[in-house]
């Protein structure tokens, strides 16, 4: 919307400006020479609205071109050259003034087109220089700016009071003797030139020289009685004052210029770099929030360290609790970077809290054994939170030493790369926190599929099972086998280790179980050949405890056999006893050591014998003291609890576990299964 | 929680291994690198010394299971000693006294590898 509005006032300006410069054109056609005052003031308005008009419409145009100073300077170079050669050639081809001579129609038409040209390239040096005094100026100038324009426009109209009398002509001075001091005040204030590189600054002296010159010529060929000057003021009295001051303008605004640059030159390196560690500095912030990968991003550090710090060489090298690794290189080999590495930081007395400069003679005596030597080496710890994760290393080969702000700069180098560092860390931390719970929902769901999600029933035995899932999956396993019509077998195992690769060996063992309770009904010798088994597949460090047991439906007789696993506990009227016949865990021992330890166990249920098989989850759950749970408290649940329904009693257990370990995550499965025989039925 | 400490002194031709707190799945590999160690420098006696530690779990006894067995065949062995209730009740469980041999006094457990020569 605004820039359509911009637009028109612009397209207007235009055309206003063309509409003035043709009424002057027809103007001057007409009556070519002002002889009377009326026509001369005419004349003068007219020359001041096209020059106004045009300014006004040349100066918006410019606006968008403030980025390139140069080209503004350039431009405006140009222009004075033109005009320069116009007046030259003028001068040598139509001789010297003769105010004799006749001005006939031709004369005035070319005289007139000669007008425009001037007119044209005079308005566009003129918006130059607006355009550089407004460039990069921090605080409001337009005042002082429009002063001088006001002045500019004094000194212009003023030609018209010598019109009526030719001795009244000091307002006229006076009026170009302040736009000079103005016009002096104005030029000073060129503090663009600082913001340009050094290349662009030697670029710009030279220019501004030439040009100051050019202007200064210019001044000499329209003060001096040449013809165009002849021309010019004939034409407009006004115009010549405005173009000499605008001359002026030039060659003064140059020539400062000149100067000025010509003392930022040694300055112009410093600030390069400075420019560029900003940049630098700004596309690594990008940086970090897009790679993750934290190699790749330390090589664009180095990369930038080595350019913006005046380095020879950098690298950079992580810190973990055991070992320096390197990370990358930029101009050093890693042989040779790992032993300067080496050199300064293996020792180990000194950390380098901050940024330290090392004059490398002083570290290593013998510097000629590798192809580079260094002189003075900087190194800037990666800090985050206190904690040292890393160093970056610039190193030099010439003698002069880091300065302040190229320690500076390679510290901040140093900080972004333990930002990224960081941060690299956490994004992987989290990808394996993703990894690690698809895992264990893996994990829960094998186990699931494992476990059986039915209890059988019969008349005479009662059973109820209980599973409660660790967070981790623990490897709890529990089944039942119908071997007959009579024979019930069942098992309470657990494995090992935690989630998948516990689930893993949990399917085995099921498997393992389930095909040699068909064909075994001891079951000691079924956990002997279920250790033969395992012994293919188990890793040394994995075990399996089992519980495997047959109990006869029809007279309740309970055959069982234990490999490691927690007792048995068996709660008769008002006694409870743990049962635990020897054996060793499925996997501890393949030699003939499983086979003899394990003992059989065989025992007559009496009415209402409630026998409870349960995972180490009960027994070691722990209370915020960490403490056991223990025996003696399942103990007593179980018999306090005794004549409730076997359901009641597993949820009393849970509920007591609860109240236990609360405030306490639950580290292992928590495996209860409960037979209870009743003998009546 | 989980705080665990090892370490490793030489008794004459023995290694003992001082473990203190908890022995579990995150920190059994640092008693698993103390292991590493020994077999490189090909040290077999070893007396594990358990009068510091709280807990052991499975994944605790796995690291003595992994290694006894180069141990024994390269004629060393490990040896526990200085056990708490506990902690003993179990390795008895697990029926642990059956393969490796406990003794009250570390000095004991020394001794024993200094009789078989």
């Amino acid at each position: 919307m605004r820039n359509q509005l911009k637009n028109i006032a612009r397209s207007r300006g235009l055309e206003n400006a063309i509409l003035v410069s043709i009424l002057l054109f027809l103007f001057n056609l007409i009556f070519p020479l002002h002889d009377t005052n009326i026509l001369a003031i005419i004349n003068e308005l007219l020359v001041f609205l096209s020059v106004f008009l045009l300014y006004h419409y040349v100066h918006q145009f410019l606006n968008s071109k403030v980025d390139s100073p140069l080209t503004l300077v350039l431009n405006a170079g140009i222009l004075a050259a033109l005009i320069f050669f116009m007046v030259s050639i003028a001068n040598s081809i139509l001789g010297s003034p003769d105010s004799s001579k006749g001005i006939g129609f031709f004369n005035s038409l070319f005289s007139v087109l000669l007008i425009f040209v001037f007119i044209g390239s005079i308005v566009y040096i003129f918006s130059t220089f607006r355009e550089l005094f407004f460039l990069r100026q921090k605080k409001d100038l337009s005042t002082f700016y429009n002063t001088m324009l006001v002045f500019f426009a004094l000194s212009f109209f003023s030609n018209i009071l010598i019109l009526f009398d030719s001795s009244f002509d000091y307002p006229k001075d006076a009026f170009y003797v302040v736009t000079i001091v103005l016009i002096c005040l104005n030029s000073t204030r060129v503090s663009w030139i600082a913001f340009l590189t050094k290349k662009q600054k030697y670029y710009l002296l030279i220019i501004a020289i030439i040009l100051s010159a050019l202007f200064g010529m210019n001044i000499a060929t329209f003060t001096d009685n040449g013809i165009m000057r002849q021309i010019v003021y004939t034409f407009s009295p006004g115009l010549h004052t405005f173009m000499s001051l605008v001359m002026i303008y030039g060659t003064i605004n140059f020539g400062i210029i000149f100067f000025t640059t010509l003392f930022h030159l040694p300055t112009a390196e410093a600030f390069d770099r400075k420019a560029e560690e900003v940049s630098s500095l700004m596309d690594l912030t990008n940086l970090i929030t897009q790679v993750f990968d934290f190699k790749e991003l330390a090589e664009t550090i180095t990369t930038i360290t080595t350019r913006v710090c005046n380095s020879d060489s950098a690298w950079l090298v992580l810190k973990s609790a055991k070992n320096i690794e390197l990370s990358s290189v930029h101009n050093i080999g890693y042989v040779d970077a790992d032993k300067i590495t080496n050199n300064l930081l293996g020792s180990g007395e000194n950390d380098y809290d901050s940024i330290e400069i090392i004059q490398y003679d002083s570290i290593i005596s013998n510097t000629n054994e590798g192809g580079q030597i260094f002189k003075s080496i900087a190194i800037a710890p990666l800090k985050v939170q206190k904690k040292i994760n890393g160093y970056l290393f610039a190193a030099r080969q010439r003698d002069n030493n880091f300065d302040q702000d190229e320690k500076k700069a390679v510290q901040a180098f140093a900080d972004y790369a333990a930002v990224a560092l960081e941060n690299a860390k956490l994004i992987e931390e989290s990808i394996e926190k993703e990894r690690l719970e698809k895992e264990l929902d893996v994990a829960r769901d094998i186990q699931r599929k494992i476990l059986p999600s039915t209890v059988p029933t019969s008349n005479r035995l009662e059973i109820s099972a209980l599973f409660v899932p660790a967070f981790e999956v623990g490897g709890d396993y529990y089944d039942f086998f119908e071997l007959s019509n009579d024979l019930l077998g069942f098992v309470v195992a657990d494995v090992s280790g935690k989630g998948i690769s516990s689930a893993f060996i949990m399917a085995e063992v099921k498997g393992i179980f389930e095909s040699l309770s068909k064909i075994i009904t001891n079951p000691k010798e079924l956990l002997i050949k279920a250790n033969d088994t395992l012994k293919r597949s188990l890793d040394k460090r994995n075990f399996v405890t089992a519980i495997y047991g047959i109990i006869n439906k029809k007279n309740g007789l309970l055959n069982f056999a234990r490999a490691g696993h927690t007792p048995i506990l068996i709660c008769s009227g008002e006694k409870i006893e743990s049962i635990q016949p020897p054996g060793i865990g499925l996997g501890l021992d393949y030699n003939t050591g499983f086979a003899s330890s394990l003992k059989e166990m065989e025992i007559q249920l009496k009415n209402n014998d409630i026998i409870i098989c349960y995972s180490d989850g009960i027994t070691e759950a722990k209370n915020h003291k960490e403490e056991d749970f223990g025996y003696d408290r399942l103990d007593t649940i179980v018999l306090n609890n005794r004549e409730k329904s076997l359901d009641l009693i597993s949820n009393a257990v849970m509920k007591e576990l609860s109240v236990f370990s609360k405030n306490h995550s639950q580290h292992d499965d928590i495996t209860l299964v409960l037979f209870k025989w009743n003998q009546n039925n | 929680m989980a705080e665990f400490n090892v370490n490793l002194r030489g008794v004459g031709s023995v290694s003992v291994i001082d473990v203190k707190g908890y022995l579990d799945a995150h920190t059994a590999p640092e008693l698993e690198n103390i292991f590493n160690k020994l077999l490189d420098e090909r040290q077999f006696k070893v007396v594990v010394n358990f009068n510091e530690l709280k807990y052991i779990s499975s994944a605790g006894l796995g690291v003595f299971m992994a290694y006894v067995e180069t141990m024994r065949e390269n004629k060393g062995d490990i040896k526990f000693s200085n056990m708490k209730e506990n902690v003993y009740n179990i390795f008895d469980l697990l029926g642990f006294p059956i393969l490796y041999e406990f003794y009250k006094e570390e000095k004991e457990a020394v001794h024993k590898f200094g009789d078989q020569g």
